[in-house]
């Protein structure tokens, strides 16, 4: 049976609704409601923290340092905790936590603009269809759904500008879009209206439901959910305003107080929340200039932020329950350029993971000698795709969506998950 | 003698029986009901079609005053009479303005003049076909209809290195003037609709490839450049190389005129002015002259969907811009009739939104009929539950919490007929920033349709916790809650419901209301909450 387009977004919205509203009860729910990790653990809600560092991370400055060849630039390799791998010594923290990650150094993408390659990366670059697919975090917050928590299944960490952006959502439309929040700002008018309390806003709340609950009486009940729903995240992003207050100066401190170590804590924050699929945004990787003075001031800051938040989570045991992913839209030119940079090299690259589904303590994948080319079996973004749903218990290769009737693949036709990097 | 008076009398009664036809629409209405699968909706009650028809025509709620003097008059062509009255009303023409902005822009930027050529349109209810004409042809360097051609220059605004979107402009033409997304025939016939085909969206967009912004003016202003040949193509899957020259979807091709080289412009580009060269062969020039014809089926067809759209909340065929025989329209004779009212009566707008307004079917409830859980939206038995636009919502907000200084009444300005193409003043609030503010809670992102009622968690956020529209619920000279603040209850209540949600309240919410004025010592804390809670109500929320 086919979904009429207007049968399909509105019902989608009421699935939505549905679980929210049952599950926050309408007004009554005056001050912080704060869930433990602990609570957390016991739903054992399925979720992921995508990291993207956009730019192109080098792969040479990162997980396949090639040191002491024709490209291999000046730092060196340092043991891991993976005895026979090295990484690149601009990132010790992580190098002490290899065991934790899997990661593939046998990269091999399509595109090797931004402009286009993000985007691609991003949507698993699916076979076209003549439809814009959605992003990894839309595709997961329509496949997952929002989880009990009440707020938007679909956050996106990153400096600059905040509010919703709809973008990422493609076909499945813009309530899959992102909420995001720039610079660890609250999104516009999160906060109660300054001379309204708690109590009164409950008292308007009441009087509001009310109203629609005499509304929907004689008619489909479509409008009154959809409306409810709306009101009730509102509501919840409201009473958990606490996630938008500045961080304990300790954790600050162990995150690193730059922008990223700000937005990781963040992040971190937004998962235990039980936010679905948060998103984490690092700028400033495309070093086509400089490439070795801007990987040395960008490596550590990542190092430093990203080890702190595994280990955290392996230690709080949200390691198991989220999925951790790390990556670009490609890697970088082991040819080093006329202003000491690096280009961008989608033919060989590396992606790094963790968490919920994957295998710890794993490298695949091999590059050759000179890091130029993958010597091994390549992997395309489409094969992580299948990887990752699988990760999450979602059957890649038979799930599909319906967009006005047209059933469309939720990964790449042609590609499967990776086996090697699952648990 | 008598042959000659028995073939008069003939004539006569044939005459009688084609002039004694029924109107458009108790036509429409039988259909409707032939088709329909169940029981249908009561007739809506008074209020209701009083609330829906300000909506649809004048974009905004009827006052207090009016809502109670509709529902207690005994004339039993009061509904008929308001329709005509709104359509003549000052904010008729704002009204469709910015519907029709929505719905072609797609809350694309916007462009004062622009929203001139519009609002000057709807205000001389100018012909739908002249409409669209003047909004496809590349425009003269006279200040005739400036603004029209925002529609094609938007679609070519470059976005950063990306080339400029010929292809989604071809689109477009198709999707708004004929109803027809050919976007996914550009590189093959598309893979689902049989009746899209490739040559289809080619012969499209050979009429805006060599279509440019020009930069000597300061209004959205099309040029062309030179086109002397067909357009090539073949599918990415393979197959023979075509060509096609300009042709409109189902239509026959233009032959492309070739000039010799030194006699291709019939307007030599001026140096001085900068003005650019016009050529003698024109795409452009033979889209607008072609497009919006009655020999052109199609153009009607969508330009009368897209009406019963506005009113309806759902197109006869739907979506708007997927006609095709595949997609049955729900209720083709329904539609061919609004075609082909539209084409004989001049492409009146008017003409057709009266048709539409005055059957039944657009003046059933949206309550459900009796021992019915649910009616399919194609059905029509229902009215359906339709979206407020950002537009609507703030002009009935300030209606409905009294921030809006009374409109201009008709017998005000039948004196001068002049005035009832002006503005309507609005001096108590900053107009600009309520735009700006219902605009970004509100409004689509750019290149969402609107359409469905999708409510937004910006949206709720921005009613509970902005101070615009709380600051309105506080009193203030004259406003709603100044006024309810002298009331006593039962007065209270009434008038309360008649301003905001233009009917009278039932005994039951007349009782909510006496309990949380107590529950809420604070008369004007709890005015607040009684007037932000129907605000942010659903029934508020939407047209139904």
């Amino acid at each position: 049976m086919h979904c009429t387009p207007i049968e399909h977004a509105i019902s989608r919205r009421t699935l939505f609704g549905a679980a929210a509203a049952t599950t926050l009860g309408m007004g009554g729910l005056g001050g912080l409601v704060r869930p433990s990790i602990a609570k957390r653990l016991q739903s054992d809600q399925k979720q992921v923290l995508f990291i993207w560092i956009d730019g192109g991370m080098s792969q040479l400055e990162s997980w396949d340092p090639k040191p002491n060849t024709q490209f291999g630039g000046p730092f060196r390799s340092i043991q891991t905790s993976i005895p026979g791998i090295r990484i690149s010594e601009l990132m010790p923290k992580t190098a002490q936590i290899m065991h934790l990650l899997a990661v593939d150094r046998g990269v091999h993408t399509q595109d090797n603009s931004h402009s286009a390659g993000v985007g691609r990366v991003n949507r698993g670059d699916p076979k076209d269809r003549g439809v814009t697919y959605p992003y990894f975090g839309s595709a997961v917050a329509n496949l997952l759904g929002p989880g009990e928590s009440g707020l938007p299944p679909y956050v996106w960490v990153k400096p600059g500008s905040g509010g919703f952006q709809f973008k990422d959502a493609g076909f499945l439309g813009p309530q899959y879009g992102a909420l995001a929040i720039g610079d660890g700002q609250a999104p516009d008018n999160l906060l109660l209206h300054k001379d309204i309390s708690s109590k009164r806003d409950d008292l308007r709340n009441k009087l509001r439901v009310l109203a629609d609950e005499r509304f929907t009486k004689t008619r489909s009940s479509r409008s009154t959910e959809a409306q409810g729903f709306v009101f009730d995240t509102a509501r919840t992003l409201m009473r958990r305003s606490d996630l938008f207050e500045p961080a304990d100066p300790k954790d600050k401190e162990r995150y690193g107080d730059t922008p990223f170590g700000r937005d990781m804590l963040l992040g971190k924050k937004m998962i235990e929340a039980g936010v679905t699929f948060v998103k984490v945004n690092s700028y400033g990787w495309d070093t086509h200039g400089d490439n070795f003075n801007g990987h040395a001031s960008l490596m550590p800051r990542f190092d430093q932020a990203f080890a702190t938040l595994v280990t955290d989570m392996h230690e709080s045991g949200m390691l198991d329950h989220v999925l951790v992913i790390a990556m670009s839209e490609f890697g970088r030119t082991p040819r080093i350029n006329g202003h000491v940079g690096r280009d961008h090299w989608p033919e060989a690259w590396s992606i790094a993971m963790t968490g919920r589904g994957i295998r710890r303590g794993t490298v695949i994948g091999k590059t050759n000698k000179l890091g130029t080319f993958v010597d091994s079996e390549e992997h395309d973004i489409g094969a992580f795709f299948h990887t990752w749903f699988h990760a999450l218990g979602i059957d890649s290769t038979h799930d599909e969506y319906v967009n006005d009737g047209q059933p469309l693949p939720i990964a790449h036709d042609d590609m499967a998950p990776i086996k090697e990097l699952l648990a | 003698m008598l042959r000659q008076t028995s073939v008069a009398i003939a004539y006569f009664c044939l005459c009688v029986v084609i002039c004694a036809s029924p109107p458009a629409q108790k036509q429409i209405d039988k259909l409707i009901k032939a088709r329909s699968p169940g029981k249908l909706s009561d007739i809506s009650s008074d209020a209701a079609f009083l609330r829906r028809i300000h909506l649809d025509l004048v974009g905004d709620i009827p006052t207090a005053q009016e809502a109670l003097e509709f529902i207690e008059s005994k004339s039993s062509s009061k509904r008929i009479e308001v329709i005509n009255t709104l359509l003549d009303d000052p904010r008729y023409a704002r009204n469709m303005a910015e519907r029709f902005n929505i719905m072609l822009m797609e809350r694309r930027a916007t462009n004062e003049h622009w929203s001139e050529f519009l609002n000057a349109a709807f205000s001389e209810n100018r012909p739908a076909d002249a409409l669209v004409r003047q909004i496809l042809t590349p425009s003269a360097s006279d200040t005739e209809n400036v603004g029209a051609n925002h529609f094609l220059t938007s679609r070519l605004q470059k976005i950063g290195q990306n080339p400029t979107d010929y292809p989604g402009l071809a689109s477009d033409i198709g999707r708004m003037f004929l109803g027809v997304n050919l976007a996914c025939a550009q590189c093959h016939d598309h893979l689902f609709v049989t009746d899209y085909k490739q040559a289809d969206f080619q012969g499209m967009y050979a009429f805006v490839l060599h279509s440019y912004i020009r930069n000597d003016v300061t209004y959205p202003a099309i040029g062309e450049r030179i086109m002397n040949k067909p357009l090539v193509f073949s599918s990415v899957f393979g197959g023979e190389q075509t060509t096609t020259g300009p042709r409109i979807y189902m239509g026959t091709q233009f032959e492309i005129e070739v000039f010799d080289k030194g006699n291709e412009f019939a307007v030599e580009a001026n140096k001085e002015t900068k003005e650019p060269a016009i050529p003698r062969f024109s795409p452009l020039r033979i889209l607008s002259e072609n497009l919006p014809r009655a020999d052109n089926h199609q153009f009607a067809r969508n330009f009368a969907n897209r009406l019963w759209f506005l009113m309806l909340g759902r197109g006869i065929v739907h979506p708007l811009d997927l006609h095709h025989s595949e997609n049955e329209a729900s209720h083709p004779e329904v539609l061919d009739i609004l075609e082909s009212e539209l084409i004989t009566s001049g492409y009146d707008v008017k003409h057709v939104l009266r048709i539409i307004a005055s059957s039944e079917t657009y003046q059933r409830s949206s309550s459900l009929p009796k021992n019915t859980t649910s009616v399919s939206p194609t059905s029509f038995r229902s009215f359906p539950t339709k979206p407020l636009s950002a537009e609507q919502l703030k002009w009935s907000m300030l209606r409905a919490t009294g921030m809006l200084p009374e409109t201009l009444t008709r017998s005000e300005t039948e004196s001068d007929p002049e005035e009832t193409k002006t503005v309507i003043p609005t001096d108590s609030v900053d107009m600009s920033a309520a735009n700006q503010k219902f605009l970004e809670a509100y409004a689509n992102p750019p290149k969402e349709a609107e359409i469905d009622f999708t409510p937004s968690v910006r949206a709720a956020l921005f009613l509970l916790n902005d101070d615009l529209v709380v600051s309105w619920t506080l009193p203030a000279s004259g406003n709603l809650a100044e006024t309810l603040s002298e009331m006593d209850t039962k007065p209270l209540s009434k008038h309360l419901f008649l301003t905001i949600l233009s009917r009278l309240p039932t005994d039951d919410e007349t009782r909510t209301i006496e309990n949380h004025l107590i529950e809420e010592p604070d008369k004007t804390t709890a005015l607040s909450n009684l007037i932000w809670s129907l605000l942010a109500s659903t029934e508020f929320a939407t047209n139904h």
